[in-house]
């Protein structure tokens, strides 16, 4: 289907079940309503198929290509109809698990995530592995028919609400590095799971902090190879940058909207007000370039890679440029105000501080961009 | 290059257009030697294509061959000619030097035309200038005699007066107008799309450079290359420069005047940002009239102004966001 077809009927269908799609809360919810809609939303998106394109049919799918599911959140977040972390997650787990684990448990464990009803999790950061991920130490013993997963997890996002957790495990010996890490597909209900969720600084509960005390994980639950976790992880990455990046960018761009409109409707002309405004879209436009592409190597089947490291750094600065416009430009809403609004643009200009430490810090990008595309050599 | 040529002939194409442009000693003779590969030809088939081309090799290689006249005129609509040139709309504050009326200098009594803009080294050969006009009928080009507007030698940045600062008053009947199909918006916004071009491989050349100095200078015991403050500079750069040809391909595949106008913006923001790095970079050898960065450094300077800075373009896009109230999406998968 071609995708200007797609997105006028997807268009029409949004705008003929409004009432039903339109979030029921003004503003910025709770996490369990925000949840909760995000489910009914993907639900509806399923059952009048739209949902369900740009998947392969394995995993109750209707085939065609990723830039249809690039479109269905590009429209959601155009409309302001779901929350897009939720969203993020299928993007980024789900093509990694299709591609990487055994069809059959993809064919049992992905449709309930299609539709909505499911929500999965991804387990990769320790508190003693952030950047260096690497060094990760969660061990993961095998045993008969499959492996017992002992540590600690954290900044796991969403686990309170996951069925499935996407788990990196240390198999190898401690000093393996990414020669000794496997992938697993961990039910987040297992016995010897344990979670408390952490408060964000923009005060939701996010994430949390994860403890596996024994957990018997079956062996079909393997991703990828046994010691190919790191291949795994590195699978996941560009997918978090391409379809995504893409539906987070249209959000930036209608939280934009909003902001010009606004500023528009006090009539304000101003030099200073006309170049921030510029400069936030410039930002915008870039990123926004640069990911259309990307979403077409994608559709092309081309292997995606470090390169998306660039999508990353463009849609971080533009995002965070956006926020600090809208504190410079509505002076004292992000600090006092109350309302509706206020508390949308104060959670989104705090939730911005997060976009240059989550998915690889900004200084891990550059590293990335220095070392592998501009081929400078080891560090120093 | 998708519809026009596919990348590996377009590489080719641009490989030897730089080759001639390296091999020509000054503007005319590259002028020539463009001429005769056919670059005429090439702008005829395939004007912003072509020209993404051909600006490109401009910025890799510092070359002053002045082919934005031609891309200027072509998209006016008037047979391109060596001796036509353009006064091209630029970037400028109004020179407080130029006879104001009432002057003494002023040597031109009633309804003088002022003019002010950047003209190509294509001055001192041209015979005739096309200026921008708005009380003409059915056309919004004029022509006025290019000996009346050869100043006789202000030096500027640019490295090879390139592009050099017009600006005069003539009086009104020495403009006469001339017949154009072409609309100065879509002048323009093929002039910021051909631009946007030299000042991304200029931006190339630039990283090039410092990069390779990074590998090969040892402080310390080892490559500066090492030095995370170094690479995340040149990191820097990279990522402005792929996003601005992201964006400059994307005015090749679906042309539109505020795409242009912000491809031209980011491309001389990369252009700019890139210059301060590399310079950083090279350090004092940079620093060096020997050492060509300064070439480059200059030129992209020059080559921003062109119809708009980054800061300026950026800004007057903002203030129509702001007049209209609403933000097109611009960009469609
Ligand atoms: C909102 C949010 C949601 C998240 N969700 C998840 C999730 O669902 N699952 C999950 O597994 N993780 C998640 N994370 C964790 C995230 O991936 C890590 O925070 C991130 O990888 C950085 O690790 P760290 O916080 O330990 O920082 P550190 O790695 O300790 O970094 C501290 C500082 O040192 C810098 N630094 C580190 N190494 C280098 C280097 N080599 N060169 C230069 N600078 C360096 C960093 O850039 C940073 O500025 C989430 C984080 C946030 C904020």
């Amino acid at each position: 289907m071609d995708p200007e077809t797609f997105r006028r009927d997807l268009g029409a269908w949004l705008d003929a079940n409004a009432d039903e799609l339109t979030p029921p809360y003004d503003g910025i919810a709770s996490m369990n309503e925000q949840m909760a809609h995000y489910s009914l939303v993907k639900r509806a998106l399923y059952d009048a198929r739209f949902g369900r394109y740009g998947w392969p049919e394995s995993v109750g799918g209707l085939g065609g290509s990723p830039l249809l599911r690039a479109i269905v959140g590009e429209e959601i977040n155009f409309r302001g109809l779901a929350d897009p972390n939720a969203w993020t997650m299928i993007e980024v787990l789900a093509p990694t698990v299709i591609e990487l684990a055994s069809p059959e448990l993809s064919a049992r464990l992905v449709p309930p995530f299609l539709r909505g009803d499911e929500m999965w999790c991804q387990g990769f950061s320790e508190p003693d592995a952030g950047s260096d991920l690497a060094s990760l130490s969660c061990r993961a013993v095998k045993t008969d028919g499959g492996w017992v997963v002992s540590g600690q997890k954290v900044w796991t996002s969403f686990i309170q609400y996951s069925q499935r957790c996407v788990l990196l495990t240390r198999t190898g010996e401690p000093d393996s590095a990414h020669r000794g890490i496997t992938a697993l597909l961990v039910d987040v209900d297992s016995p010897g799971i344990t979670y408390s969720p952490i408060e964000t600084m923009h005060g939701r509960l996010d994430f949390a902090e994860v403890h596996y005390d024994e957990v018997f994980v079956p062996a079909d639950r393997l991703i990828g190879e046994e010691n190919g976790g790191w291949q795994v992880a590195m699978d996941i990455l560009p997918y978090e940058r391409s379809t995504t990046f893409w539906h987070r960018g249209a959000l930036l761009h209608r939280r934009f909207s909003d902001l010009v409109a606004q500023l528009s409707d006090s009539g304000d002309l101003s030099e200073l007000t006309a170049k921030t405004v510029g400069e936030v879209f410039l930002s915008l436009v870039a990123f926004r370039s640069r990911s259309r592409d990307t979403q077409y190597r994608l559709a092309n089947g081309q292997q995606l890679g470090v390169e998306t490291s660039i999508d990353k750094i463009l849609i971080t600065s533009a995002e965070q440029q956006l926020f600090e416009a809208v504190r410079d430009l509505l002076p004292g809403v992000v600090e006092f105000d109350e309302d509706p609004e206020a508390t949308m643009w104060r959670t989104h200009y705090l939730y911005s501080k997060a976009a240059s430490i989550y998915g690889g810090t900004a200084e891990i990008q550059r590293n990335i961009v220095a070392r592998r595309l501009l081929d400078l050599g080891p560090e120093s | 290059m998708s519809e026009f040529l596919d990348a590996e002939d377009a590489a080719l194409l641009g490989a030897s257009l730089a080759a001639a442009m390296l091999a020509a000693p000054g503007p005319d003779e590259a002028d020539q030697a463009l001429n005769d590969m056919g670059w005429p030809d090439l702008l005829a088939a395939a004007p912003d294509h072509g020209a993404a081309i051909a600006f490109t090799a401009l910025g890799t290689t510092g070359s002053a061959a002045t082919l934005l006249d031609d891309v200027v005129a072509h998209a006016l609509g008037i047979p391109i000619s060596p001796s036509v040139c353009v006064l091209f709309d630029a970037s400028l504050h109004t020179n407080p030097a130029a006879p104001q009326p009432g002057d003494p200098r002023n040597l031109i009594e009633d309804n003088p035309y002022v003019l002010n803009g950047l003209v190509s080294s294509r001055i001192d050969r041209a015979t005739t200038v096309l200026i921008a006009v708005d009380e003409f009928p059915g056309t919004e080009v004029a022509a006025v005699e290019a000996g009346l507007l050869r100043e006789p030698g202000a030096t500027g940045i640019d490295p090879d007066r390139a592009y050099r600062h017009l600006s005069a008053q003539v009086p009104a009947d020495a403009v006469t107008p001339v017949e154009a199909e072409g609309s100065w918006e879509a002048a323009m916004t093929a002039a910021r799309i051909a631009l946007a071009y030299q000042l991304i491989g200029g931006a190339r050349w630039m990283l090039a450079e410092a990069r390779q100095h990074a590998m090969d200078r040892v402080q310390f015991g080892r490559p500066v290359a090492s030095f995370q403050a170094i690479r995340h500079k040149l990191a820097e750069s990279l990522v402005l420069i792929e996003a601005a040809e992201s964006l400059a391909a994307e005015c090749l595949r679906d042309p539109d005047p505020m795409k242009a106008a912000l491809a031209k913006s980011l491309a001389g923001k990369a252009a700019l940002t890139t210059a301060t790095h590399a310079q950083q970079v090279l350090a004092g050898i940079g620093f060096t009239a020997e050492h060509r960065f300064h070439l480059w450094l200059k030129r992209m300077l020059v080559l921003d102004t062109l119809f708009g800075s980054a800061r300026y373009l950026s800004t007057e896009i903002g203030r129509d966001l702001l007049i209209y109230g609403t933000v097109p999406r611009l960009i469609q998968l």
